[in-house]
């Protein structure tokens, strides 16, 4: 557009060359790939897995110091998971869209092997045998690529094009591919509740509530499944059909001061506390008493927004989450703007997947919801969760590439 | 977006969704938002606190205990270091065997029984008595002080063989004159849960003073602990110091007893009880002229030292046992019985300031006064015809005084059993005694004193209401556990009185009343002490004092204790001067000059009352009460020494041991001149006392 602009004044500029063609060739391409980019989403995705690391990085300090480790060990790794995870996001927002789908019944497959594997060989970590340890020091969490998987697999079926007797061409499951990918859908999830995560399982069940909602089914649907999912619940909490730790967990984030160390009361008080101590500028990055005592467990993994909120202070936190606010909205951006319906489901199954767990994961250092081992996405230390979710934000671009 | 596209999607349903679920995420993270604000500004004060609490902990060093000192700047009691081992009984909890194998080998290695040992680290109960840890289970527990060096580290090198147990050196309080003074200057222990429950400022590993003077100055001689407030993380490692306050050194007390005249007089009362039947005894030096305690007594004693690193039961058990002579109990200040003969200047001063006697009239000391059915002697019948009170005095004669308590008692209606109506009762020999301070604790610088009794006819009735359905139960039903059958018939015999007429005022006790027998009163051998004082100092009833400066660590004066005057008998000095010529002449010409003969009254006039007061089922107490030198004494001395006969015998003997004492006959005077320092000592830099400063 521009160039067609400046060759439309003749007399200002002499005849381009054909050098100069080239070259404008290749900028104008240049040009397509840099407005190709959603930058809001990107930026905002680099700017949290940053201070994800630099918060990280001030969790462990004060305990790789005082076993003899390197301070920065957490730090290096942290950000080696960043690059590696930018790396797998760059491939899949590269990938030909048309593959995506071609790939999706092969990553499905490979997610329900992940996760049948880490219940056969899998390493049990707080009540849950969500690991599978690998050799070098590595571990592997099947259940976080499954989220993945799952997402992609719900919009391949969802978003299939279909005949319709009355509207034509349309793309809005029928009651009969709604239950296919429920069923579809069934089967990680059993795996997953067998290990079992119930954090996990819960993102599970909004994903697929999400999907199915925003794919254009019917609303007896939408509305059945969400009061299957009340009905659930209350079923699952009055027959006591959870682990005692579990339930304990979920109960009580409604009445915490337990003093008890070690139970999941203790947690939330210290992750309260600290939160709380940050006040509204924070003590300064490296600077928290309780982040540098050592006071809240797993703060560098599921606690890791009490650093924030004791360094950084209300400020900083919010500024987490000002950064999560952004990249939802443009995934949902991305959703309503995608040229067919898989794109929009798979924009919107990532949008919903990111956003009931943060909202978890913040919620529960804040003493509002039950601790339940989620991570936060892009800030929360672990590889397996961080390669998931930046491949998730490079299935956003690429649906967003597709969008144009 | 092509048109095509919007064809094959379904835009309709889905954009609503989707505009549903940002709004749902919008309103997510806003409701995290006001919940960061909720907690991070709103009710950022409460996580305040709670933060500090988490990372800060307090470490408690201990601030050594003030001295105690004497006039002269000697030291009474003070602290020296010791290597103590503790158990720590919450780690000992967590062996499998609850730590017996644990504290077997350590009783092997420190010399012990195992089983005293774990007895003595089992923590008491309701269901668990004596021996027994009384303090917290998470304070260690000392089970042995003054452990040798080499010991404590084979102990603390071998943490293996000896979990929970620890060897430091403590302060511990060190008593340099032993069982001198040992019931003034009282003895310290752990703090008790009461105790600290009571006074937030206090730690668990306190030590606090438990009797006498350690307790009664005790918020003065602790000084204040210094706190260590340590930085730690979760782990309870210290990652630095958030503040430090060092201990401050506890004030010194200051005492106005002096050590070499409580030794003459423990000296004189334990020479006492060698040379007669009594098997307990105590004394009183005062200062008449301000009611300081030169020096005060009561054998047997203890020797507080006792107390320190706790008191074994059997050590206990002694010191409160009644046929041991309770040394824990000071007869001093703490118990109080009839005074005899002693009590006379008292009645004297009542008959003649209420009674309308005269001092220059003589009265018939007849050999016995009728009262009643009763008759009452003269001590042993003598007869002197009619004499002046002054003689009275000085001979100690019975019915004289008798006979004025009995026209009082008649006066006021006697039994009052008619039907009245009857005047308001004047009870002047009652109402004289109180005015001395009889019948009311006189205020020393002590814990645990007694206030004695004084019955007057409104006690009496009291007392019968409060006594009654027991004497009345008695009556009837007798003493069956009284061995003796005529000790058990001659109790049923007074029960059966006391049930019937208990509520009238006894014309027999209230004349006893003058002569310091019966029934009706019960005085301290420090009570008695301090009504001489106002008899010698023109009436002036002071509260004694111990105690009589405090001394900042640095040697300067804190807190100058100043005689506290308690009240002002309204006498006649004509009156006073009476009494203590009549008293003059007793060790001269009296009862007590066998007992002076030989001593320097015309250089040091010392005068004093003999008494002999008769106790039920028990020998006489003996009694002597002087004060000298005449006629404005400095000091009274006092000696009470029951089961021990008449007063001439053997408490004046005893009371002239301690006059020679302090003003140095035939011996190297115990003050200076006879008087008590009025300088204060000195601290030295070093923390020790020196003696005061000559006056310049």
């Amino acid at each position: 557009m521009s160039s067609q602009g400046l060759s439309g004044l003749p007399g200002l500029r002499s005849a381009p060359s054909l050098r100069d063609r080239a070259a404008q060739a290749r900028s104008e391409r240049r040009g397509a790939i840099i407005r190709s980019i959603d930058w809001l989403l990107i930026l905002s995705t680099l700017a949290l897995c940053g201070l994800g690391s630099l918060l990280v990085y001030s969790a462990t300090k004060q305990s790789q110091i005082d076993h003899q480790l390197d301070p920065m060990a957490f730090f290096k790794r942290s950000l080696m998971n960043v690059a590696i995870g930018l790396v797998l996001g760059l491939v899949v927002a590269a990938v030909d869209y048309q593959y995506l789908r071609a790939y999706a019944p092969v990553l499905y497959v490979a997610s329900l092997v992940g996760l049948a594997a880490v219940l056969l060989i899998g390493s049990t970590i707080n009540g849950a045998r969500s690991w599978i340890v690998l050799p070098a020091g590595f571990q592997l969490q099947p259940s976080e690529f499954a989220k993945v998987a799952l997402v992609v697999g719900m919009a391949m079926i969802l978003g299939e094009k279909r005949d319709d007797s009355r509207f034509g061409v349309t793309s809005a499951p029928r009651t009969r591919d709604v239950l296919l990918v429920l069923l579809v859908a069934a089967l990680p999830l059993g795996l997953i509740m067998l290990q079992p995560d119930f954090g996990t399982t819960m993102v599970f069940v909004f994903v697929i509530l999400g999907v199915i909602a925003c794919s254009g089914a019917p609303v007896r649907w939408v509305v059945g499944m969400i009061t299957a999912g009340v009905l659930a619940g209350w079923a699952v909490l009055g027959m006591h059909l959870l682990k005692p730790y579990q339930e304990a967990r979920l109960t009580q984030f409604a009445s915490s001061n337990t003093a008890n160390a070690g139970s999941t009361g203790y947690n939330v008080d210290q992750a309260m506390t600290a939160n709380a101590h940050g006040g509204i500028f924070g003590r300064g990055l490296f600077s928290g008493s309780q982040t540098q005592g050592q006071f809240v467990p797993e703060n560098k993994t599921d606690f890791v927004f009490t650093v924030a909120g004791e360094e950084l202070g209300f400020i900083g936190a919010c500024g987490i989450l000002v950064l999560l606010t952004i990249i939802l909205w443009r995934a949902l951006s991305i959703a309503r703007a995608s040229e067919d319906t898989f794109g929009l489901l798979v924009a919107v199954g990532i949008a919903v997947w990111f956003s009931f767990q943060a909202f978890i994961n913040v919620g529960m250092t804040l003493g509002i919801m039950p601790v339940t081992g989620l991570p936060l996405p892009f800030v929360s230390y672990g590889g397996s969760a961080m390669f998931a979710n930046l491949i998730a934000i490079g299935l956003l671009q690429n649906v967003y590439r597709r969008s144009r | 977006m092509s048109s095509s596209s919007r064809v094959r999607t379904a835009p309709g349903r889905s954009s609503v969704r989707i505009t549903v679920m940002r709004v749902l995420v919008v309103s997510l993270f806003a409701t995290l938002a006001l919940r960061l604000w909720t907690l991070q500004v709103l009710q950022s004060d409460h996580y305040q606190s709670a933060a500090n609490d988490n990372r800060v902990r307090e470490a408690i060093t201990p601030a050594p205990r003030g001295l105690i000192v004497d006039d002269a700047g000697r030291t009474v009691a003070s602290n020296r270091t010791t290597l103590v081992v503790s158990v720590d009984r919450s780690i000992l909890d967590r062996q499998k065997d609850k730590g017996a194998a644990v504290l077997t080998r350590l009783a092997g290695a420190l010399g012990l029984q195992p089983l005293e040992l774990v007895a003595r680290t089992r923590l008491c109960s309701a269901k668990v008595p004596q021996p027994c840890w009384n303090g917290s289970p998470y304070q260690p527990i000392p089970v042995a002080t003054d452990v040798s060096p080499q010991k404590a580290l084979s102990i603390i090198e071998d943490p293996d063989q000896f979990p929970g147990v620890s060897a430091d050196t403590q302060a511990i309080r060190t008593y340099p004159f032993g069982a001198l003074a040992g019931h003034e200057v009282g003895y310290v222990g752990p703090i008790s849960q009461a105790e600290l429950d009571k006074s937030p400022d206090r730690t668990r590993t306190d030590t606090v003073g438990l009797g006498g003077l350690e307790q009664q100055y005790d918020n003065v001689l602790r000084g204040r602990n210094g706190v260590k407030k340590l930085a730690v993380d979760r782990f309870g490692r210290v990652s630095g110091v958030d503040s430090s306050t060092d201990p401050t050194v506890g004030d010194t007390v200051v005492l106005g007893t002096d050590m070499k005249v409580q030794k003459a007089l423990q000296d004189a009362l334990s020479g006492a009880l060698a040379h007669s039947t009594g098997k307990a005894d105590s004394g009183v030096v005062l200062d008449a002229t301000n009611g300081q305690v030169v020096a005060m007594a009561s054998l047997p004693g203890y020797d507080p030292s006792e107390f320190v690193g706790g008191i074994s039961q059997a050590n206990y058990d002694q010191l409160t046992n009644p046929d041991a002579g309770t040394p824990l109990f000071s007869r001093a200040y703490q118990g109080s019985g009839a005074v005899g003969s002693t009590f006379k200047p008292f009645s004297l001063i009542a008959a003649v300031t209420k009674q309308g006697q005269s001092l220059d009239a003589n009265y018939d000391c007849s050999p016995s006064l009728q009262v009643g059915s009763q008759a009452f002697h003269n001590f042993e019948g003598s007869s002197a015809g009619p004499i002046s009170l002054h003689q009275a005095i000085v001979i100690s004669c019975d019915v004289i005084f008798d006979k004025f308590a009995y026209d009082a008692w008649l006066s006021d209606g006697g039994l009052r059993n008619g039907k009245g109506p009857y005047a308001p009762a004047q009870e002047i020999f009652v109402n004289n005694a109180r005015q001395f301070g009889f019948g009311s604790q006189t205020g020393i610088d002590l814990p645990g004193e007694t206030a004695g009794a004084i019955v007057d006819r409104a006690q009496n009735v009291h007392n019968y209401n409060q006594l009654k359905a027991s004497y009345c139960r008695r009556a009837k039903d007798g003493y069956p556990e009284v061995k003796d059958p005529t000790q058990a018939a001659q109790f049923q015999k007074y029960a059966q009185e006391a049930c019937t007429d208990g509520n009238l005022y006894n014309g027999g006790a209230a004349t006893q009343f003058a002569i310091g027998q019966g029934a009706y009163l019960n005085i301290s051998p420090l009570q008695l002490a301090v009504g001489y004082a106002a008899i010698a100092n023109g009436g002036t009833v002071y509260e004694p004092r111990v105690a009589k400066a405090i001394l900042n660590p640095d040697g300067s004066v804190k807190q100058v204790i100043k005689p506290v005057v308690k009240s002002k008998v309204n006498i006649d000095p004509t009156v006073l001067d009476y009494v203590k010529n009549a008293l003059g002449d007793v060790t001269i010409s009296g009862t007590a000059a066998g007992a002076f003969a030989g001593f320097p009254l015309q250089q040091i006039h010392v005068g004093g009352k003999t008494g002999t007061a008769e106790v039920q089922n028990q020998g006489d107490t003996s009694w002597f009460v002087s004060m000298g030198p005449l006629p404005n004494p400095k000091y009274i001395v006092l000696m009470s020494i029951p089961n021990a006969g008449q007063g001439a015998k053997t408490a004046a003997p005893a009371a002239r041991q301690v006059w020679e004492a302090i003003y140095g006959i035939g011996q190297p005077a115990a003050v200076p001149n006879g008087q008590t320092p009025t300088k204060l000592p000195a601290i030295r830099a070093d923390g020790s006392a020196a003696p005061p400063r000559r006056a310049p």
